[in-house]
C-alpha cells in the first residue's frame, strides 16, 4: 500500500489546477496547465489499477480525516474493485476532453479549463468517497461546472438545455439530500461500510429507495427522467458531451451500486420488477428514438439511454455476471460515448453542421477518420472481439436467467443498436461525397488521432482481454449481492 | 446603584457601546459631515461590541435588571452575528450615502441604535424587554427605508412599512397583555411555570395569546402570511438599508422567536410548534414561487428573504432545543450569504437594480461575477457553501422531529428556488453584456463582500466550524 495519500491527490490536484487556471493570463497559459495537470492525474492514478489486490472486496488505498466532528462525519477515501476502474476512466478521459478543446474552445479558455478541472475533481472524488455527505457533496459539486460547460460554450440553444439539466439534477439530488437526512438520522452514521453492516431499518428502506432512486434514475438516465439527456449532450461542447456521456451517467449507475443495493437490500426487491420494466423500456424505446434522429450527437445521445438500459438491466438482475457485465459495460459506453462524442465533435469543428443529411462519402476524403469511425461503431453494436460485446454478453445472459422476456427484449435491444449504428456509419462514411463537403480539410491531424489511439487502443484490449477489468470486480461484486442476502 | 443594576449594565456591554457610539455620532453630526467619520466610528463600535459580546463567559446564564436580560451562550451567539451584520451593513453603504447625500451622522447613528435593539431583544428574557427591544429596531428601521427624503419610493415604502409594522406591533403586544392576563406574569421563566402548572387555563384564549405573539415575531422576520411589507420596503430602501434589513432584524426575529418558544411558551408547544411549521411552509413555497416572477434584483432577493425565513423556521418548529440549535446555523450562515448577494447588487449601483444588469457580468468583472455566483449558490443550498450546511441541519431537525413531507416540500421548492438564483447566473455567464463594465468597487464594499464570501466558503467546506457555539442553552 502507497505511503501518501493517493486518493485525495489524485481528486484535489485538478482543483488546485483549476485555481492556477483562474490566476493565469494567458490562454496557452491555461491550455497547457490543464493538459499538464489532468496527465499528472492520470499518472498519478495508475498506482491504484497496478497495485490493486484483486482477490480482496475491502476498501483499499484507504484515508480518513476528522472533518465534521460535530456531526461525527469523517473524510473518507477508498477504493474497491466497483470503483477503482470509473476513477481511471474518469482521469483518461479528462486528458483527452483538455485535448480536444485545445482550438474548439476559443473564447473565455481559462474560464473553460477551470470548469473542466472542477468536473474531474467532482467525479474523482465522487468515485472515491466512503461516506454519504463527501458523495453528496461531489455529486453536486458536479453540476456547477457542467452547467456553465453547457450553457457557456455550448451550442445554440444552450442555455435552455443547461437550466433543463440543472434543474433535472438538482430536482433528483436533493430527494437524495433528504434521504441522506433521514439515514443520518436513524443511524447516526453515513459511512458506507458502517451502514451496511448496522442494515437500515426495514420499513424505511422502500421510501429512502424511493428518494435515492430519484437521484440515480436522473443521472443513468433512466426512462422517463432521461429527456434532459439529449438536449444537454447536444447542446454542450464536445468535451461536455464526453464527460457527460462518459463519467456523469455512470455517476447515476455508480450510486445504484454503491448506495441503493447494499444499503436497501429490502427494497431492492420489492421494486425488481419496476426496475426491470424501465430499464427494458429504455432500452428499447430508447433504440426506436435513436433510429428517429437527423441529428449526429442527438443519435449518439439517444444510444446512450438505451446503452445505459443495458445497465440498470444488468444491476436489477442481482446476479454475479450481471453486475459485473454492467459495471464493464458502464466502462465500455464511457470509452465507446466519449470516442463517438470526440468523433463528432473533431468532423464538426470542420464541417460546422451536425446534420446526418449533409454528410457522406467522408470516407474517401478521411480514411483514416473513417477506420477509427467505424472501429467505434462496430465496437458500440457489440461486434465479438470488441469491447461491448463481452458486457452485453453478460447483461443479456443474466437477463434471461432473470426471464426469458427481459432478455428477449435485451436482445431486439441489440439488434436495433446495430441498425443503428450501422445505419449512421453508412449515410455519413459510405456512398458519394456530398458536395456540401467540397474544399473541407476532413481528415484527422496528429492531435486529433493522438486523442482516439488510446480509445480505440481500450475498445480492442477490453474486447479481447475483458478480464482487464473484470479480474477487478469479482470479489467486491460478490461482496455486494451478498450483502442483506440479494441473492 | 445597586448590585443588580451593575451587574446588568455588565451584561449590556455590547449595546451600551452601540448606543454610546450612536449618542457620540448624534452630537457630532454636523462637524464631520462629508467624511468617514460616521463609518470609522460605526466600525469600531461593531467591531468592539462583537468582541464584548465574544469574549463574554457564557459557561452559565447570567440575569440582569431582576430577570429582565440574560447572558448566555445563545444571547452572545446572536449578538456577535448582529453586529457582523451592522459591521458588513455599514462597510456597504459607503458608496450609496455618498451618492444620495444621505446624513452620515444620523443615518449611522440610526444603524448603531438598531443594532442595540435587536441585541436587547435576543437578550431578553420577559416580554416586555423583547417587545422594547424589537420596537427600538423597527422604529429605526422606518427612518432608515425612508431616509432618502426626496424619493418618493423611499418615502411611499417607508409609510406601507410603518402602517403594517405599527400594526404587528400592535398584534404582539396584545399578545403579551393575553399572556399576563392568563399567567400574571411576563417573564419568561415564570410564563412557563403558570403554563406547565396548569394555573392557566388552557384554551381558545391561551391559543389566541400565542397566535398573536407568533404572528408578531412572524412580521419581524417576513415570514408568510406576515410577509407583504418587505418586497415592498426593501425595494423602496437603499440597497444597503435592504440588505442590513434583511440581515440582522430577521437573526433577532428569529432569535427572539426561538427563546419565545422553547423557553416561555414550551406549555403551548404543541399549538405553537403547528403554528410555526404552517409558517414555515407557507414561507418556503411563497417566497420561491413569487420569486420567479421578479425582474427587480431587491424584490427577488426580498422573496428569497421570506423563503429562508421559512427554511429557518423549520427547526423551531420541531419545537427542540437541537432544532433551536439548527436555526442557530441557519440563521448564522444566510445573514452572510444574504449580505454578500445584497452587497453584490450595492456595488454594481444602478446596474445591480435589476436583473438584466447582471448581462455579460462574467465577461466584464469575472471575481465579481464568481462572487455572485458563489453567494447564489449558497442561497439555492449547494454542498460546499454555508447554505448547504445550514439546509442540512434545518432538514435534519424537521426530520427528527419527524416532519418528513414538510422536509420534502422545503426541498422542493429549494429546486423551484435554483432556478430562481440561476436565472441570475445565466445572465451572468450566459448572456452578452448589454451595458459597460461597472466601475470600480469602493474598497469597504470589497471588504464586507470578500468577508461575507470568506464565512460563506469556510462554512461549507468545514461544516462543523460553527457547531461550538451554535448551541441552544
Amino acid at each position: 500500500m502507497s505511503e501518501y495519500p493517493i486518493l485525495s491527490i489524485a481528486t484535489f490536484l485538478p482543483l488546485v489546477g483549476a485555481a492556477l487556471v483562474l490566476l493565469g493570463r494567458s490562454d496557452a497559459f491555461a491550455r497547457w496547465i490543464s493538459l499538464i495537470i489532468t496527465l499528472a492525474t492520470l499518472v498519478v492514478c495508475l498506482p491504484l489499477y497496478t497495485g490493486f489486490d484483486r482477490t480482496s472486496s475491502a476498501l483499499q488505498f484507504v484515508e480518513s480525516a476528522n472533518w465534521i466532528p460535530a456531526w461525527e462525519i469523517t473524510y473518507g477515501m477508498g477504493l474497491d474493485g466497483i470503483s477503482m476502474p470509473f476513477v481511471l476512466l474518469a482521469a483518461l478521459l479528462s486528458v483527452l476532453c483538455v485535448g480536444v478543446s485545445w482550438t474548439a474552445v476559443g473564447s473565455r479558455v481559462r474560464e473553460f479549463h477551470a470548469a473542466l478541472l472542477v468536473t474531474e475533481t467532482a467525479m474523482i472524488g465522487l468515485f472515491c468517497s466512503t461516506n454519504l455527505l463527501l458523495f453528496f457533496v461531489f455529486w453536486e459539486l458536479m453540476v456547477v461546472p457542467m452547467f456553465l460547460l453547457i450553457g457557456v460554450w455550448g451550442g445554440p440553444a444552450r442555455v435552455a438545455s443547461a437550466v433543463k439539466f440543472l434543474l433535472f439534477t438538482l430536482a433528483g439530488s436533493v430527494l437524495m439530500l433528504v434521504g441522506m437526512v433521514a439515514i443520518y438520522h436513524s443511524c447516526g452514521s453515513l459511512d458506507f461500510v458502517v451502514l451496511a453492516e448496522a442494515g437500515i431499518p426495514a420499513e424505511q428502506q422502500a421510501w429512502l429507495f424511493v428518494a435515492f432512486l430519484a437521484a440515480f434514475a436522473v443521472k443513468v438516465p433512466m426512462f422517463p427522467v432521461h429527456t434532459w439527456l439529449p438536449d444537454a449532450h447536444t447542446e454542450a461542447p464536445t468535451a461536455g458531451s464526453v464527460i457527460l456521456a462518459g463519467v456523469l451517467l455512470k455517476m447515476g449507475a455508480y450510486g445504484l451500486l454503491r448506495v441503493s443495493l447494499p444499503l436497501f437490500p429490502l427494497a431492492v426487491q420489492q421494486f425488481l420488477t419496476p426496475m426491470l420494466v424501465l430499464s427494458v423500456v429504455a432500452i428499447v424505446y430508447g433504440a426506436y428514438v435513436t433510429l428517429m434522429q437527423t441529428d449526429v450527437k442527438r443519435l449518439i445521445a439517444y444510444s446512450s439511454v438505451s446503452h445505459m438500459g443495458f445497465v440498470t438491466l444488468g444491476i436489477f438482475t442481482l446476479d454475479q455476471a450481471g453486475v459485473e457485465g454492467a459495471i464493464l459495460q458502464m466502462i465500455n459506453h464511457g470509452i465507446l460515448s466519449g470516442a463517438l462524442f470526440l468523433c463528432v465533435g473533431m468532423i464538426y469543428e470542420r464541417t460546422h453542421t451536425r446534420e446526418i443529411a449533409d454528410y457522406g462519402g467522408v470516407a474517401r476524403r478521411a480514411p483514416i477518420y473513417a477506420s477509427l469511425l467505424a472501429l467505434f461503431c462496430l465496437a458500440a453494436t457489440g461486434f465479438p472481439g470488441l469491447n461491448s460485446f463481452v458486457g452485453e454478453l453478460l447483461i443479456v445472459g443474466a437477463a434471461f436467467r432473470s426471464g426469458v422476456w427481459w432478455g428477449a427484449l435485451a436482445i431486439w435491444g441489440v439488434v436495433l443498436g446495430t441498425v443503428y449504428m450501422v445505419w449512421l456509419f453508412y449515410r455519413v462514411v459510405m456512398g458519394p461525397t456530398n458536395p456540401g463537403l467540397e474544399g473541407l480539410k476532413l481528415e484527422l491531424n496528429a492531435r486529433e488521432v493522438a486523442i482516439l489511439a488510446p480509445l480505440a487502443v481500450l475498445a480492442v484490449a477490453l474486447g479481447l482481454a475483458p478480464d482487464l477489468v473484470l479480474s477487478g470486480l469479482h470479489a467486491s461484486v460478490g461482496e455486494l449481492l451478498s450483502t442483506g442476502g440479494l441473492r | 446603584m445597586s448590585a443588580d443594576m451593575l451587574v446588568g449594565l455588565g451584561l449590556m456591554v455590547p449595546e451600551l457601546i452601540l448606543i454610546a457610539t450612536a449618542l457620540v455620532l448624534l452630537l457630532v453630526a454636523r462637524r464631520v459631515k462629508g467624511t468617514q467619520v460616521p463609518l470609522a466610528l460605526t466600525v469600531a463600535g461593531a467591531l468592539s461590541s462583537a468582541w464584548f459580546a465574544g469574549a463574554a463567559s457564557c459557561a452559565e446564564a447570567i440575569t440582569g435588571f431582576g430577570g429582565m436580560i440574560v447572558q448566555d451562550g445563545y444571547s452572545q451567539f446572536f449578538k456577535v452575528l448582529i453586529a457582523m451584520a451592522l459591521l458588513l451593513g455599514a462597510l456597504l453603504s459607503v458608496s450609496s450615502v455618498k451618492r444620495d447625500e444621505i446624513p452620515r451622522g444620523e443615518f449611522h447613528a440610526l444603524l448603531l441604535l438598531a443594532t442595540a435593539g435587536m441585541m436587547i431583544s435576543v437578550s431578553a428574557l420577559d416580554l416586555l424587554t423583547l417587545y422594547l427591544g424589537l420596537e427600538l429596531t423597527t422604529l429605526c428601521s422606518y427612518v432608515l427605508v425612508g431616509i432618502r427624503v426626496d424619493r418618493k419610493s423611499s418615502n411611499e415604502a417607508a409609510i406601507k412599512y410603518f402602517l403594517m409594522g405599527s400594526f404587528a406591533s400592535a398584534v404582539l403586544l396584545m399578545g403579551i397583555s393575553l399572556i399576563y392576563g392568563l399567567t400574571g406574569s411576563t417573564e419568561f421563566t415564570a410564563i412557563a411555570t403558570a403554563l406547565s402548572g396548569g394555573a392557566a387555563q388552557s384554551g381558545p384564549l391561551l391559543g389566541l395569546a400565542v397566535g398573536l405573539v407568533a404572528a408578531g415575531l412572524a412580521f419581524k422576520v417576513a415570514a408568510v402570511p406576515f410577509h407583504a411589507w418587505a418586497p415592498d420596503a426593501y425595494e423602496g430602501a437603499a440597497a444597503p438599508v435592504a440588505a442590513f434589513m434583511a440581515s440582522g432584524p430577521k437573526a433577532a426575529g428569529l432569535a427572539a422567536l426561538g427563546r419565545v418558544s422553547l423557553v416561555a411558551l414550551g406549555g403551548a408547544s404543541e399549538l405553537l410548534t403547528t403554528i410555526l411549521l404552517i409558517l414555515a411552509g407557507a414561507s418556503i413555497v411563497l417566497g420561491s414561487v413569487i420569486a420567479l416572477s421578479q425582474t427587480n434584483m431587491k424584490r427577488l432577493l426580498a422573496y428569497s428573504s421570506i423563503a429562508h425565513a421559512g427554511y429557518a423556521l423549520l427547526g423551531l418548529g420541531a419545537g427542540t432545543s437541537a432544532g433551536a440549535t439548527a436555526t442557530m446555523t441557519y440563521a448564522f450562515f444566510y445573514v452572510f450569504m444574504t449580505l454578500g448577494a445584497f452587497g453584490m447588487v450595492v456595488a454594481l449601483g444602478k446596474r445591480g437594480r435589476n436583473l438584466d444588469g447582471y448581462r455579460g457580468l462574467a465577461e466584464q468583472r469575472p471575481l465579481a461575477a464568481a462572487c455572485m455566483l458563489l453567494f447564489l449558490l449558497a442561497l439555492t443550498g449547494i454542498p460546499l457553501t454555508a447554505g448547504f450546511t445550514a439546509k442540512f441541519v434545518v432538514i435534519l431537525a424537521a426530520v427528527e422531529a419527524g416532519h418528513v413531507a414538510l422536509a420534502v416540500l422545503a426541498v422542493l421548492c429549494s429546486v423551484v428556488s435554483a432556478f430562481v438564483y440561476m436565472r441570475v447566473a445565466v445572465l451572468m455567464y450566459m448572456s452578452p453584456a448589454s451595458e459597460s463594465a461597472p466601475e470600480r468597487f469602493p474598497v469597504s464594499v470589497s471588504a464586507a463582500i470578500a468577508l461575507a464570501a470568506l464565512v460563506v466558503l469556510v462554512g461549507g467546506i468545514l461544516p462543523g466550524s460553527l457547531a461550538p457555539w451554535a448551541v441552544f442553552p
